[in-house]
Protein backbone atom coordinates (compact mmCIF):
# COMPACT_ATOMS: atom_id res chain seq x y z
CA UNK A 1 0.00 0.00 0.00
CA UNK A 2 1.46 3.33 -0.97
CA UNK A 3 1.74 6.41 1.24
CA UNK A 4 -1.47 7.94 -0.11
CA UNK A 5 -3.38 4.79 0.68
CA UNK A 6 -2.11 4.71 4.27
CA UNK A 7 -3.00 8.37 4.73
CA UNK A 8 -6.52 7.77 3.39
CA UNK A 9 -7.02 4.80 5.71
CA UNK A 10 -5.83 6.87 8.70
CA UNK A 11 -8.19 9.70 7.77
CA UNK A 12 -11.14 7.32 7.39
CA UNK A 13 -10.34 5.65 10.72
CA UNK A 14 -10.13 9.04 12.47
CA UNK A 15 -13.44 10.17 10.97
CA UNK A 16 -15.20 6.91 11.88
CA UNK A 17 -13.76 7.06 15.42
CA UNK A 18 -14.88 10.68 15.76
CA UNK A 19 -18.42 9.90 14.60
CA UNK A 20 -18.58 6.87 16.90
CA UNK A 21 -17.35 8.91 19.87
CA UNK A 22 -19.88 11.67 19.26
CA UNK A 23 -22.67 9.09 19.04
CA UNK A 24 -21.76 7.12 22.13
CA UNK A 25 -20.42 9.77 24.51
CA UNK A 26 -22.96 11.12 27.01
CA UNK A 27 -24.60 14.40 25.93
CA UNK A 28 -22.51 17.25 27.24
CA UNK A 29 -24.10 20.09 29.19
CA UNK A 30 -23.72 23.37 27.42
CA UNK A 31 -24.22 26.68 29.14
CA UNK A 32 -27.02 28.81 27.79
CA UNK A 33 -25.56 31.49 25.57
CA UNK A 34 -28.90 32.77 24.27
CA UNK A 35 -29.49 35.94 26.24
CA UNK A 36 -32.88 36.31 24.63
CA UNK A 37 -34.09 32.84 25.57
CA UNK A 38 -37.75 32.80 26.49
CA UNK A 39 -40.31 30.12 27.16
CA UNK A 40 -43.77 31.53 26.59
CA UNK A 41 -43.76 34.90 28.28
CA UNK A 42 -41.01 33.94 30.74
CA UNK A 43 -37.43 35.01 30.18
CA UNK A 44 -35.34 31.97 31.05
CA UNK A 45 -32.12 33.47 29.70
CA UNK A 46 -30.61 33.55 33.20
CA UNK A 47 -32.05 30.20 34.26
CA UNK A 48 -30.54 26.75 34.13
CA UNK A 49 -29.37 24.93 31.02
CA UNK A 50 -32.21 22.97 29.43
CA UNK A 51 -32.68 19.46 30.82
CA UNK A 52 -33.68 17.23 27.94
CA UNK A 53 -34.19 17.90 24.27
CA UNK A 54 -34.11 21.67 23.60
CA UNK A 55 -36.47 21.09 20.68
CA UNK A 56 -39.10 19.26 22.74
CA UNK A 57 -42.58 20.71 22.16
CA UNK A 58 -43.23 21.36 25.85
CA UNK A 59 -41.09 23.14 28.43
CA UNK A 60 -41.63 22.90 32.16
CA UNK A 61 -40.27 26.01 33.87
CA UNK A 62 -39.67 25.28 37.55
CA UNK A 63 -39.30 28.13 40.02
CA UNK A 64 -37.55 26.76 43.08
CA UNK A 65 -35.36 27.29 46.12
CA UNK A 66 -32.69 24.80 47.17
CA UNK A 67 -33.71 25.15 50.82
CA UNK A 68 -37.41 24.62 50.19
CA UNK A 69 -38.74 21.40 51.69
CA UNK A 70 -41.60 21.20 49.18
CA UNK A 71 -39.12 21.48 46.30
CA UNK A 72 -37.21 18.59 47.88
CA UNK A 73 -40.46 16.65 48.11
CA UNK A 74 -41.25 17.27 44.43
CA UNK A 75 -37.68 16.46 43.38
CA UNK A 76 -37.93 13.03 45.01
CA UNK A 77 -41.53 12.11 44.17
CA UNK A 78 -42.84 13.63 40.94
CA UNK A 79 -39.69 14.69 39.09
CA UNK A 80 -38.24 11.18 38.51
CA UNK A 81 -41.50 10.13 36.84
CA UNK A 82 -41.60 13.29 34.71
CA UNK A 83 -37.98 12.74 33.64
CA UNK A 84 -38.67 9.10 32.78
CA UNK A 85 -41.95 9.62 30.93
CA UNK A 86 -41.60 13.03 29.31
CA UNK A 87 -38.03 14.33 29.35
CA UNK A 88 -36.12 11.20 28.39
CA UNK A 89 -38.70 10.47 25.68
CA UNK A 90 -38.24 13.93 24.15
CA UNK A 91 -41.83 15.03 24.80
CA UNK A 92 -40.79 17.80 27.20
CA UNK A 93 -37.79 19.56 28.64
CA UNK A 94 -37.22 21.39 31.91
CA UNK A 95 -35.66 24.69 32.92
CA UNK A 96 -35.00 25.67 36.54
CA UNK A 97 -35.34 29.33 37.48
CA UNK A 98 -34.26 30.38 40.97
CA UNK A 99 -36.71 31.91 43.39
CA UNK A 100 -34.18 31.95 46.21
CA UNK A 101 -36.03 33.62 49.08
CA UNK A 102 -36.21 31.27 52.04
CA UNK A 103 -32.97 32.02 53.88
CA UNK A 104 -29.56 33.61 53.68
CA UNK A 105 -28.01 30.45 52.17
CA UNK A 106 -30.62 30.13 49.42
CA UNK A 107 -29.01 32.70 47.12
CA UNK A 108 -25.51 31.32 47.72
CA UNK A 109 -26.67 27.81 46.85
CA UNK A 110 -28.27 29.07 43.64
CA UNK A 111 -25.11 30.99 42.72
CA UNK A 112 -23.05 27.85 43.29
CA UNK A 113 -25.09 25.95 40.68
CA UNK A 114 -24.06 28.50 38.05
CA UNK A 115 -20.43 28.25 39.15
CA UNK A 116 -20.80 24.52 38.51
CA UNK A 117 -22.43 25.30 35.16
CA UNK A 118 -19.22 27.13 34.19
CA UNK A 119 -17.61 23.68 34.35
CA UNK A 120 -20.48 21.87 32.62
CA UNK A 121 -21.91 20.34 35.81
CA UNK A 122 -25.04 22.40 36.54
CA UNK A 123 -27.47 19.49 36.79
CA UNK A 124 -25.06 17.33 38.77
CA UNK A 125 -24.70 20.15 41.32
CA UNK A 126 -28.46 20.83 41.29
CA UNK A 127 -29.21 17.18 42.01
CA UNK A 128 -26.55 17.00 44.69
CA UNK A 129 -28.08 19.98 46.50
CA UNK A 130 -31.56 18.43 46.50
CA UNK A 131 -30.11 15.14 47.68
CA UNK A 132 -28.26 16.88 50.52
CA UNK A 133 -30.96 19.26 51.76
CA UNK A 134 -31.30 19.73 55.50
CA UNK A 135 -32.99 22.43 57.59
CA UNK A 136 -33.24 26.03 56.41
CA UNK A 137 -30.04 27.99 57.14
CA UNK A 138 -28.61 25.34 59.47
CA UNK A 139 -25.30 25.47 57.59
CA UNK A 140 -25.84 22.66 55.08
CA UNK A 141 -25.68 25.18 52.19
CA UNK A 142 -23.13 27.66 53.50
CA UNK A 143 -20.07 28.54 51.41
CA UNK A 144 -17.86 25.87 52.96
CA UNK A 145 -20.39 23.10 52.34
CA UNK A 146 -21.04 24.32 48.79
CA UNK A 147 -17.31 24.15 48.12
CA UNK A 148 -17.25 20.65 49.61
CA UNK A 149 -20.05 19.64 47.23
CA UNK A 150 -18.04 21.05 44.32
CA UNK A 151 -14.99 19.09 45.48
CA UNK A 152 -17.05 15.89 45.61
CA UNK A 153 -18.01 16.47 41.96
CA UNK A 154 -14.33 16.83 40.99
CA UNK A 155 -14.76 20.42 39.88
CA UNK A 156 -11.77 22.71 39.41
CA UNK A 157 -11.73 24.15 42.92
CA UNK A 158 -9.73 27.24 42.08
CA UNK A 159 -12.27 28.27 39.47
CA UNK A 160 -15.25 27.33 41.63
CA UNK A 161 -13.99 29.10 44.76
CA UNK A 162 -13.19 32.32 42.92
CA UNK A 163 -16.58 32.22 41.20
CA UNK A 164 -18.51 31.66 44.43
CA UNK A 165 -16.50 34.10 46.56
CA UNK A 166 -16.73 36.88 43.98
CA UNK A 167 -20.54 36.77 43.87
CA UNK A 168 -20.25 36.56 40.10
CA UNK A 169 -23.81 35.26 39.69
CA UNK A 170 -25.59 37.33 42.33
CA UNK A 171 -27.26 39.53 39.71
CA UNK A 172 -28.30 36.44 37.76
CA UNK A 173 -30.18 35.16 40.81
CA UNK A 174 -31.75 38.58 41.37
CA UNK A 175 -32.88 38.61 37.74
CA UNK A 176 -34.48 35.19 38.14
CA UNK A 177 -36.26 36.28 41.31
CA UNK A 178 -37.60 39.33 39.45
CA UNK A 179 -38.82 37.06 36.64
CA UNK A 180 -40.69 34.94 39.18
CA UNK A 181 -42.30 37.99 40.79
CA UNK A 182 -43.17 39.42 37.38
CA UNK A 183 -45.17 36.28 36.63
CA UNK A 184 -46.97 36.29 39.96
CA UNK A 185 -45.04 33.36 41.39
CA UNK A 186 -45.19 33.60 45.18
CA UNK A 187 -44.29 30.13 46.37
CA UNK A 188 -41.89 27.33 45.59
CA UNK A 189 -42.03 25.09 43.78
CA UNK A 190 -44.19 26.68 41.09
CA UNK A 191 -44.25 25.35 37.56
CA UNK A 192 -45.27 26.96 34.31
CA UNK A 193 -45.89 24.41 31.60
CA UNK A 194 -45.35 26.02 28.20
CA UNK A 195 -46.39 24.42 24.93
CA UNK A 196 -48.90 24.57 22.10
CA UNK A 197 -49.20 28.35 22.58
CA UNK A 198 -50.46 27.71 26.10
CA UNK A 199 -49.08 28.40 29.56
CA UNK A 200 -50.43 26.51 32.54
CA UNK A 201 -49.31 27.19 36.09
CA UNK A 202 -49.05 24.51 38.76
CA UNK A 203 -48.30 25.66 42.31
CA UNK A 204 -46.81 23.37 44.90
CA UNK A 205 -45.24 19.93 45.03
CA UNK A 206 -48.14 18.37 43.18
CA UNK A 207 -48.19 14.65 42.35
CA UNK A 208 -47.16 13.23 38.98
CA UNK A 209 -50.80 12.55 38.05
CA UNK A 210 -51.48 16.31 37.85
CA UNK A 211 -48.49 16.90 35.57
CA UNK A 212 -49.45 13.92 33.44
CA UNK A 213 -52.97 15.24 32.98
CA UNK A 214 -51.68 18.66 31.86
CA UNK A 215 -48.76 17.42 29.76
CA UNK A 216 -50.90 14.85 27.92
CA UNK A 217 -53.31 17.54 26.80
CA UNK A 218 -50.39 19.55 25.39
CA UNK A 219 -48.34 16.84 23.66
CA UNK B 1 -65.48 12.76 80.89
CA UNK B 2 -68.06 11.39 78.47
CA UNK B 3 -70.80 13.18 80.40
CA UNK B 4 -69.06 16.53 79.97
CA UNK B 5 -68.81 15.94 76.23
CA UNK B 6 -72.46 14.83 76.11
CA UNK B 7 -73.51 17.89 78.09
CA UNK B 8 -71.80 20.30 75.68
CA UNK B 9 -72.51 18.58 72.41
CA UNK B 10 -76.13 17.71 73.16
CA UNK B 11 -76.67 21.30 72.09
CA UNK B 12 -76.66 21.26 68.29
CA UNK B 13 -75.21 24.77 68.22
CA UNK B 14 -71.93 23.48 69.75
CA UNK B 15 -71.99 20.39 67.57
CA UNK B 16 -72.25 22.58 64.48
CA UNK B 17 -69.49 24.86 65.77
CA UNK B 18 -67.28 21.82 66.33
CA UNK B 19 -67.93 20.53 62.81
CA UNK B 20 -67.12 23.93 61.32
CA UNK B 21 -63.88 24.24 63.33
CA UNK B 22 -62.77 20.70 62.43
CA UNK B 23 -63.51 20.92 58.74
CA UNK B 24 -62.09 24.42 58.23
CA UNK B 25 -58.90 23.67 60.20
CA UNK B 26 -58.40 20.31 58.54
CA UNK B 27 -58.93 21.55 54.99
CA UNK B 28 -56.94 24.75 55.60
CA UNK B 29 -53.96 22.98 57.13
CA UNK B 30 -53.96 20.19 54.56
CA UNK B 31 -53.88 22.77 51.77
CA UNK B 32 -51.16 24.85 53.47
CA UNK B 33 -49.05 21.77 54.11
CA UNK B 34 -49.61 20.58 50.52
CA UNK B 35 -51.43 17.37 51.30
CA UNK B 36 -54.40 18.64 49.29
CA UNK B 37 -54.32 20.75 46.13
CA UNK B 38 -57.29 22.53 44.67
CA UNK B 39 -55.75 24.04 41.55
CA UNK B 40 -55.79 23.03 38.68
CA UNK B 41 -57.51 19.87 40.00
CA UNK B 42 -58.68 18.80 43.42
CA UNK B 43 -56.22 16.10 44.42
CA UNK B 44 -54.85 14.70 47.67
CA UNK B 45 -51.34 13.42 48.04
CA UNK B 46 -49.46 12.05 51.06
CA UNK B 47 -45.83 11.50 50.02
CA UNK B 48 -43.99 8.76 51.87
CA UNK B 49 -42.20 10.07 54.94
CA UNK B 50 -44.80 12.75 55.61
CA UNK B 51 -47.48 10.52 57.17
CA UNK B 52 -46.74 11.63 60.75
CA UNK B 53 -47.20 15.29 59.78
CA UNK B 54 -50.58 14.36 58.30
CA UNK B 55 -51.64 12.55 61.51
CA UNK B 56 -50.63 15.57 63.62
CA UNK B 57 -52.77 17.88 61.47
CA UNK B 58 -55.78 15.60 61.94
CA UNK B 59 -55.09 15.46 65.71
CA UNK B 60 -54.81 19.25 66.03
CA UNK B 61 -58.01 19.77 64.04
CA UNK B 62 -59.91 17.18 66.09
CA UNK B 63 -58.68 18.47 69.46
CA UNK B 64 -59.39 22.09 68.48
CA UNK B 65 -62.89 21.07 67.41
CA UNK B 66 -63.38 19.42 70.79
CA UNK B 67 -61.79 21.96 73.11
CA UNK B 68 -62.85 25.29 71.60
CA UNK B 69 -66.65 24.62 71.72
CA UNK B 70 -66.31 23.25 75.26
CA UNK B 71 -64.61 26.45 76.39
CA UNK B 72 -67.18 28.60 74.62
CA UNK B 73 -69.86 26.55 76.42
CA UNK B 74 -68.17 27.29 79.75
CA UNK B 75 -68.10 31.00 79.01
CA UNK B 76 -71.64 31.22 77.64
CA UNK B 77 -73.50 28.83 79.92
CA UNK B 78 -71.56 29.05 83.12
CA UNK B 79 -70.56 32.70 82.67
CA UNK B 80 -67.01 31.83 83.65
CA UNK B 81 -63.91 33.82 82.87
CA UNK B 82 -62.22 33.56 79.49
CA UNK B 83 -58.92 32.64 81.11
CA UNK B 84 -59.03 28.94 80.23
CA UNK B 85 -60.02 29.72 76.67
CA UNK B 86 -56.44 30.95 76.17
CA UNK B 87 -54.90 27.47 76.22
CA UNK B 88 -57.15 26.11 73.51
CA UNK B 89 -56.79 29.16 71.27
CA UNK B 90 -53.01 29.21 71.81
CA UNK B 91 -52.69 25.49 71.06
CA UNK B 92 -54.77 25.81 67.90
CA UNK B 93 -52.89 28.85 66.63
CA UNK B 94 -49.44 27.39 67.37
CA UNK B 95 -50.42 24.11 65.70
CA UNK B 96 -51.76 25.94 62.68
CA UNK B 97 -48.77 28.28 62.34
CA UNK B 98 -46.14 25.52 62.37
CA UNK B 99 -45.16 24.71 58.85
CA UNK B 100 -47.84 26.96 57.42
CA UNK B 101 -45.20 29.48 56.35
CA UNK B 102 -42.63 27.17 54.77
CA UNK B 103 -42.12 27.88 51.06
CA UNK B 104 -45.76 28.68 50.38
CA UNK B 105 -47.38 32.05 49.68
CA UNK B 106 -47.64 32.90 53.41
CA UNK B 107 -43.91 32.38 53.93
CA UNK B 108 -43.17 34.39 50.80
CA UNK B 109 -45.39 37.25 52.00
CA UNK B 110 -43.89 37.18 55.51
CA UNK B 111 -40.30 37.24 54.19
CA UNK B 112 -41.08 39.90 51.57
CA UNK B 113 -42.68 42.12 54.22
CA UNK B 114 -40.42 41.59 57.23
CA UNK B 115 -37.11 40.77 55.54
CA UNK B 116 -34.52 38.91 57.59
CA UNK B 117 -36.68 38.89 60.74
CA UNK B 118 -39.48 37.27 58.76
CA UNK B 119 -37.02 34.82 57.22
CA UNK B 120 -35.74 33.82 60.68
CA UNK B 121 -39.28 33.32 62.01
CA UNK B 122 -40.30 31.36 58.92
CA UNK B 123 -37.17 29.21 59.11
CA UNK B 124 -37.91 28.42 62.77
CA UNK B 125 -41.54 27.47 62.08
CA UNK B 126 -40.47 25.35 59.10
CA UNK B 127 -37.50 23.61 60.72
CA UNK B 128 -39.41 22.70 63.88
CA UNK B 129 -42.79 22.01 62.29
CA UNK B 130 -43.23 18.52 63.74
CA UNK B 131 -42.05 19.30 67.33
CA UNK B 132 -44.18 22.48 67.37
CA UNK B 133 -47.24 20.55 66.22
CA UNK B 134 -46.56 17.91 68.89
CA UNK B 135 -46.39 20.65 71.54
CA UNK B 136 -49.67 22.08 70.18
CA UNK B 137 -51.30 18.64 70.52
CA UNK B 138 -49.97 18.48 74.10
CA UNK B 139 -51.35 21.93 74.96
CA UNK B 140 -54.75 21.05 73.48
CA UNK B 141 -54.82 17.69 75.31
CA UNK B 142 -54.02 19.34 78.66
CA UNK B 143 -56.61 22.05 77.97
CA UNK B 144 -59.15 19.35 77.15
CA UNK B 145 -58.69 17.56 80.46
CA UNK B 146 -58.71 20.76 82.52
CA UNK B 147 -61.84 21.92 80.69
CA UNK B 148 -63.66 18.64 81.32
CA UNK B 149 -62.66 18.80 84.99
CA UNK B 150 -63.79 22.39 85.18
CA UNK B 151 -67.18 21.66 83.58
CA UNK B 152 -67.70 18.72 85.95
CA UNK B 153 -66.89 20.84 88.99
CA UNK B 154 -68.77 23.94 87.89
CA UNK B 155 -71.84 22.01 86.79
CA UNK B 156 -71.54 19.77 89.88
CA UNK B 157 -73.14 16.82 88.16
CA UNK B 158 -72.62 13.22 89.19
CA UNK B 159 -70.88 11.49 86.29
CA UNK B 160 -72.28 8.11 87.41
CA UNK B 161 -75.87 9.18 86.98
Amino acid sequence: MNKLGVTLVVIVVVIVAGVAFSLYSPPSETANLDMGRTHGTISTAMGSPILGDPLAPITIVEFGDYQCEMCYRWFHTSKPLIVENYIETGKANLVFVDLAFLGRDSSKAAQATYCAEDQGRYWAFHDLLYNSQERVDDGWANSERLKAFAFSLDLDMELFDSCLDSGKYLKRIDYNIQQAKKHGVNSTPTFVVVGNDQEKQISGAQPFSVFKQILDTMV
Amino acid sequence: MTSAINLVFSNSKYLLLSAVIFSSMLVGLLILSEYVFINPYVVSHIPSGTEFGFVLIVAISALSALVLPMNIFRINTLKKSKQKMGGSVFGSVVGAAAGACSCGPIGFAVISTFGSVGATATAFLTNYEIPIRMIAVGILAVTYFTTVKSIKTECAFDPDL
